[in-house]
């Protein structure tokens, strides 16, 4: 039994050998996700804005510290000319002006206008920098004159640590980059043998369907994991990462793995063709990674985005691997039963790839 | 005993299938097959009976799409017949209990011989060796003596990919042989190899044939029948249409012409009476006479029996002066194109 899942496991890693562009691509592709996603995630967190200056007071200072300590902008102080220069130049989303007599005006209690020149081409950005500068003027008072903001927060964490979004993100990156080369590699090996017609060797073997099925996952989950731990060590060298529970995030990884080379068992079975595969591989990810809710836990999603995400496999993986690596509960269910309903997920594509082996002996035969 | 039992078109509508002969390696009874459903319903191949004997070499032949490989199929147990049942060496291969022991038995090699071009030769060897659990001490020792068998052992270690068609056909025998099965299927297995390939694969089936295996070919090469089958199995629209030897076929099939140049210009009236009782002889199928040169004419005289001839030519030797005579055997092309018709199949 064993000789035969292993010869069948070794024979799909020999040929997985040969097409290297394949083994490559399997890297590639979820590496460049984590790029793009954090490129996104970078050109959206911070509002290029100018500061002019026409008082450098302490207060006038101070304000400016208050508005650099906000997180919603990247500031520079500039002259005047130099910003409107800027900002018909595209470059800036906003120019806030200190005017002359600032620190005068708020010594006195006096009313005071702060122009802020707005360029609200991207409305997210132009409703950053709104909220912020609100933010900023009430911080400014709370330390400038703490007698007259008299109402404070008084924050408790669910955490130790923030987490960054990039981080945060970058362990659903995982979920893609485990869930890209599982398709790719056992998809491969599964629609080769129908484009060379060597499933006739294996169909007409006095071996036992799941002996050949689960030589081929072998197979395929054996070629798919060094790209899986490439992707796994950026994240965790590069981005910085570090998994809080080593054992559970090895034990999530594996299973969401196995759980993608089963649905590329069954996708390969199913289509017959290397090309169509390679297509599906690379159009899929992206909108079943939006889909699955990664941008936050799936409870501060809206009713539609959590009615998706549960019934994707992509969403249980990326719960028990943000489990893993952060320790952080973003399921509304409970870990077992994310676990649970993700071996569920791999019990039913394996007996997909069983049905779908059986259906398509009569294809064989016309092969 | 025959070799082969069959029930042709005709048997087949008169009653029902024979009882297998206890010692019949394959023996298919009222085997048809169909695919798809419907308006699309397509019967490939329709209540076949047929029987090879242990050790025998069967021919099955027929033109594109008659429904060979469909049979092929189905005695390898790639796909399971719509209905009837197939049994080799006694056991059903559909049957689950037996299924897998019906395979271990049985070599095939598909017609598009299915190696993993990426691999080695030694690694498509290695991996049939695994798949069909040849004893791991046997292993190293029967991939060497097949590959050397074959003449591929210098190139054991090259991918698939770099060999010739002949090459390829040679390796997928010896891939075959590999876990030395009882029954051996061969689908076409000189398809597309030059002449060289094509003895030594003939050299090959020989040598299993001396061993005693029972071996199933399918070819559409009918020198390649004769070479090798004791039997053949005509087949055409999915039925049986003929069986036989090879000279069964020829004979049964085809008719043998004998060619008389003779002069009637002392007698020309004679040259009826001639023809008259050329059609009363036994056997003889056709007369025809044509005019030739100096008030010659040429009698040519069909007929099935080969102990008609002297009859042919003492007959017409009492009528004319003989000039000449000529026989035209006929070949196992022609029975066969008799048989199936002359039209293109593609």
């Amino acid at each position: 039994m064993l000789r035969v899942i292993w010869g069948c496991a070794w024979k799909d890693i020999r040929s997985a050998l040969t097409e290297r562009s394949t083994l490559v691509q399997s890297i590639t592709l979820p590496v460049n996700y984590l790029i793009m996603m954090s490129l996104f995630v970078l050109a959206g967190s911070h509002a290029p804005t100018a500061v002019v200056m026409y008082d450098h007071g302490p207060y006038a200072r101070q304000f400016v510290t208050t508005m650099s300590h906000a997180a919603s902008f990247r500031l520079e102080t500039t002259s005047a000319a130099a910003a409107r220069q800027q900002l018909r130049a595209g470059n800036l989303v906003a120019v806030v002006t200190i005017p002359a007599g600032f620190d005068k005006a708020v010594a006195a209690h006096q009313r005071m206008a702060i122009p802020v020149q707005v360029n609200n081409l991207d409305e997210d950005l132009t409703d950053d920098a709104h909220r912020a500068m609100r933010l900023v003027v009430t911080q400014f008072y709370a330390h400038a004159d703490p007698g007259l903001v008299s109402i404070v927060t008084s924050e408790q964490d669910a955490y130790a640590h923030d987490t960054g979004y990039i981080p945060f993100l970058a362990l659903s990156i995982i979920v893609i980059a485990l869930m890209v080369s599982g398709l790719l590699q056992a998809g491969n090996a599964a629609s080769r043998d129908w484009e060379n017609s060597t499933i006739k060797e294996l169909l007409l073997a006095p071996a036992r369907s799941w002996e050949v099925l689960a030589g081929r996952m072998l197979g395929a989950f054996l070629v798919a994991l060094p790209a899986a731990v490439v992707v796994l060590s950026v994240v965790i060298f590069v981005v910085g990462d570090h998994p809080a529970r080593l054992a559970l995030t090895c034990a999530a990884s594996m299973l969401t793995l196995a759980v993608f080379v089963a649905a590329g068992n069954v996708l390969g079975t199913a289509l017959k063709d290397r090309s169509t595969l390679a297509v599906l591989t690379r159009a899929l990810p992206v909108p079943l990674f939006f889909l699955s809710g990664v941008f936050g836990p799936i409870g501060f999603q809206t009713g539609a985005v959590q009615g998706i995400a549960t019934v994707l496999p992509i969403h249980y993986a990326i719960v028990l691997e943000q489990l893993g690596f952060k320790w952080f509960v973003t399921s509304t269910l409970t870990p077992a039963t994310d676990a649970l309903i993700l071996a569920g997920y791999l019990a039913a594509f394996i007996c997909l790839s069983g049905i779908a082996l059986r259906l398509s002996r009569p294809s064989a035969a016309r092969a | 005993m025959t070799a082969l039992r069959t029930s042709p078109v005709q048997a087949g509508q008169l009653g029902p299938a024979p009882e297998t002969t206890p010692s019949a390696a394959i023996a298919l009874h009222d085997v048809t097959r169909q695919f798809g459903r419907g308006k699309k319903l397509f019967t490939a191949v329709s209540q076949l009976n047929l029987e090879v004997a242990g050790g025998q070499v069967l021919g099955l032949l027929g033109p594109n799409g008659s429904g060979k490989t469909t049979t092929i199929n189905m005695i390898s147990g790639l796909i399971p017949p719509t209905s009837g049942t197939i049994t080799i060496l006694g056991m059903k291969v559909e049957a689950r209990r037996t299924r897998r022991q019906v395979r271990q038995l049985l070599g095939t090699v598909p017609q598009e011989t299915a190696l993993y071009n990426e691999l080695t030769a030694q690694a498509n060897m290695a991996f049939h060796a695994d798949l069909y659990r040849v004893p791991a001490r046997d292993k190293a020792d029967r991939i060497a003596r097949l590959l050397d068998l074959v003449s591929l052992a210098d190139r054991a270690d090259s991918r698939v990919k770099t060999f010739s068609g002949g090459m390829k056909r040679r390796l997928a025998i010896a891939r075959a042989l590999l876990h030395d099965p009882e029954v051996i299927i061969l689908d076409e297995p000189t398809l597309g190899v030059d002449v060289h390939a094509r003895a030594a694969i003939w050299g090959y089936i020989r040598d299993l044939r001396d061993r005693g295996k029972t071996i199933l070919l399918t070819t559409n090469q009918l020198e390649e029948a004769q070479e090798l089958c004791d039997e053949l199995a005509i087949i055409d629209h999915g039925q049986l249409v003929a069986t036989g030897t090879p000279a069964t076929l020829r004979r049964s099939y085809g008719a043998t012409v004998v060619s008389l140049h003779v002069q009637t210009m002392a007698a020309p009236t004679t040259l009826g009476y001639a023809i008259e009782d050329l059609r009363r002889l036994g056997g003889v199928t056709d007369v025809t006479a044509e005019p030739a040169a100096d008030a010659s004419h040429v009698l040519a005289v069909a007929t099935q029996e080969h102990a008609e001839i002297a009859d042919i030519i003492g007959v017409t030797a009492h009528w004319c002066v003989i000039a000449d005579v000529s026989i035209h055997e006929t070949s196992l092309d022609e029975a066969f194109l008799s048989l199936t018709g002359r039209e293109l199949r593609d």
